[in-house]
């Protein structure tokens, strides 16, 4: 039976079934916020439409190893884009210039319609300013950048075991306020 | 620190929100996903993991989303093999310019609408061009995705495809005006490309696929604010043999109950290839 019409999990194991209209379906459902993120961490200029092309030819060839156990599939999708992401960030070289270089621009994110939902919006802008200012920068120069703790650590200033203590703090923080 | 050594449930747990955010160096990275992998299950471990993935994934929950080029898709179906790779297409990573796919794709829907529109108003020549005329403007309102209507065109083209016309059945109400064709491909798929399919809150329109025996329930029209509709015949029903005909009826909302249509309004013979 075809999983086109099914719910994430449904289409992972269509997809680890070997169908193709499965993973259609599942690109179809999430490629949009997958393609705002890879946008947002790499820039326009291509790199973020082969960074998706990659991640589902990846969710293709590895969906007997989802683990529902391990996450929701929208956050194992969104792991795996990043990963390439983050990859194709540190085979760039020379990020840590292009962050400081960024850092003294105003943000420049792809252009976009309107958010559709806005309550998460709010509720996660809400939980990201409650944080620690140092807290959030650091978990930012990691998800948006790619930057390891330890590029953290250089970027900063700051020691290493600071940087590794914020990253934690930081989002274990961020979940409890977004579950709250 | 955590070096390629084993990693430990504790130096799991205290390092997993980096982990999550990639925000360890690759041997980190490697041993902690190792960790997960021997020695299992690590029910706390994956716990832990799972919350701050979600967590993580919440980050980009303030992006508005972006809707891929199409060529995007295109390039993965013929990454993946045959079954998912258009006939005609060959293997490229970025086979045309995006705008190359979004005027292809409103020519689609031009040929398609025309042809629809001639059918229903008249066979003469002049009035057929009015008729373009008429759907060139429809075509510049039209909200229909764009993917969508790529993905048809990419039907449309594809070795094998035929345009099957949908014919109004006499049983159809008086004021029922929808129209449509079916773009059917023996590699087993079925698309209804339609117009005036107005949504309804007490009723939906159901595809139905015929073979030899009763006609078999195919899923429901989803609605449009337009009523432009371009949805898929359920892929299962067409990978065991040709169909001999396609229709579509009134129902409930929520289809058909009975395993039969309810009133058919429009049906169409797949004629021989």
């Amino acid at each position: 039976m075809s999983a086109t019409g099914g719910d994430d999990q449904t289409l992972v194991q269509g997809v680890a079934r070997g169908e193709p209209s499965a993973l259609e379906a599942l690109y179809r459902r999430h490629s949009p916020r997958l393609y705002a993120l890879l946008l947002r961490m790499l820039g326009q200029g291509g790199d973020a439409e082969e960074i998706l092309q990659e991640s589902f030819v990846d969710v293709w060839k590895r969906a007997g190893e989802y683990r529902a156990a391990r996450g929701a599939v929208e956050a194992w999708l969104i792991t795996i884009a990043r990963s390439r992401a983050i990859d194709r960030l540190r085979s760039r070289g020379a990020r840590l210039r292009l962050v400081r270089e960024r850092e003294q621009q105003a943000p420049d994110g792809p252009v976009t319609p309107e958010p559709p939902d806005v309550h998460a919006h709010t509720r996660l802008r809400r939980a990201l300013d409650a944080l620690p200012a140092e807290q959030r920068r650091a978990l930012e120069l990691a998800y948006w950048d790619g930057l390891s703790q330890r590029e953290i650590s250089e970027q900063t200033g700051d020691p290493l075991g600071t940087v590794k203590t914020r990253v934690r703090l930081g989002l274990q923080r961020l979940a409890d306020l977004l579950a709250g | 620190m955590l070096t390629e050594a084993p990693v430990t449930h504790a130096e799991f747990l205290e390092q997993v929100e980096a982990y999550a955010l990639g925000a360890l160096e690759p041997d980190q990275a490697r041993a902690m996903a190792a960790h997960l992998a021997e020695g299992g299950p690590h029910p706390e471990c994956e716990a832990a993991l799972r919350r701050a993935q979600e967590t993580v994934a919440a980050l980009a929950s303030d992006l508005p989303p972006v809707v891929p080029p199409a060529r995007v898709w295109q390039a993965i179906a013929g990454s993946i093999g045959p079954a998912a790779e258009p006939t005609t297409g060959e293997r490229r990573r970025r086979p045309l310019p995006g705008w190359v796919y979004g005027l292809a794709a409103a020519a689609l829907l031009l040929l398609v609408l025309g042809f629809l529109r001639y059918q229903a108003v008249s066979s003469s020549e002049a009035m057929a061009r009015a008729a373009q005329a008429q759907c060139a403007r429809e075509l510049a309102d039209a909200h229909v995705d764009l993917l969508r209507k790529e993905d048809a065109l990419k039907l449309l083209v594809e070795s094998g495809t035929q345009m099957v016309s949908l014919a109004r059945q006499p049983a159809a109400p008086p004021g029922q005006t929808a129209t449509g064709v079916v773009l059917y491909n023996p590699r087993g798929r079925a698309l209804l490309v339609g117009q005036r399919f107005p949504s309804d809150s007490t009723h939906d329109y159901e595809l139905w696929v015929i073979r030899d025996g009763p006609p078999v329930a195919a899923g429901l029209i989803p609605s449009t604010p337009d009523g432009q509709v371009l949805t898929d015949f359920r892929p299962e029903l067409l990978t065991s043999g040709r169909p001999g005909a396609f229709a579509i009826s009134i129902e409930k909302k929520g289809g058909s109950t009975t395993g039969s249509p309810g009133t058919v309004i429009l049906v169409g013979q797949l004629g021989p290839r």
